[in-house]
């Protein structure tokens, strides 16, 4: 017996979710997914600060 | 510009003693969910020592009332004492002290919905499950609510199909 395959059937969900995002953050760890939120975080705050002046 | 900084703070708590559930966009994330927040929300326990010290740590990062920031209102014991919600902006980016979330819902309430979670460098906390995250969401019905719910309905459904993290 094969172990299920974890890849989604499709790649969006009926209600236009993107499965692919979910199942690549879901085999991450949760310290692995807080570290990417930060790195997002800090890359937005980032262009926000560049872009104060204006 | 203050800096984000979601695990120092939580390490912070966490090495206090502080006992807290971690709620919100925050959790939504570290359970797997593909969506993005700013600020970090938890929901802390009322009584008169855990305020104390969840205090010492708002005062250590220099934590004072994001709506007015020019009179840097900080939040005092009575203040955390109660059920509203302390919206507050730190050294390590905004921070929601919730004293209650949803219906109502306290600390203790909250305690057997949630997962310890190693979130890096040893530190553990304890984080709202997706199904009650979405529970609430569903009551709030906010349309900022609403607009995340089909990403956490579809995380949840993913999670129950294969077993992650």
């Amino acid at each position: 017996m094969t172990d299920p395959d974890p890849r989604p059937q499709s790649d969006y969900s009926e209600d236009g979710v993107d499965l692919t995002l979910i199942h690549w953050m879901l085999s991450l760890t949760p310290a692995e997914r807080l570290q990417f939120l930060q790195g997002h975080v800090n890359g937005i705050l980032a262009i926000q600060r560049l872009n104060a002046g204006e | 510009m203050p800096e984000s900084n979601f695990l120092t703070a939580l390490r912070m708590l966490d090495e206090a003693g502080v006992e807290f559930v971690v709620v919100g966009g925050l959790a939504a994330v570290l359970n797997g969910a593909p969506v993005n927040t700013f600020d970090l929300d938890i929901v802390p326990a009322r009584d008169e020592p855990n305020v104390a010290k969840l205090l010492g740590v708002i005062h250590t990062l220099d934590g004072f009332y994001r709506m007015q920031p020019e009179r840097r209102l900080k939040p005092d014991a009575s203040h955390l004492s109660s059920p509203g919600h302390h919206n507050l902006i730190t050294t390590c980016g905004p921070l929601d002290v919730l004293g209650t979330i949803g219906r109502g819902l306290g600390y203790q309430d909250l305690l057997p919905h949630t997962i310890e979670m190693e979130i890096g460098e040893g530190v553990r906390v304890r984080v709202l499950n997706l199904a009650t995250i979405i529970t609430l969401k569903e009551e709030l019905g906010g349309e900022k609510d609403l607009a995340v719910l089909p990403i956490l309905r579809r995380t949840l459904e993913q999670k129950q199909r294969v077993p992650f993290h």
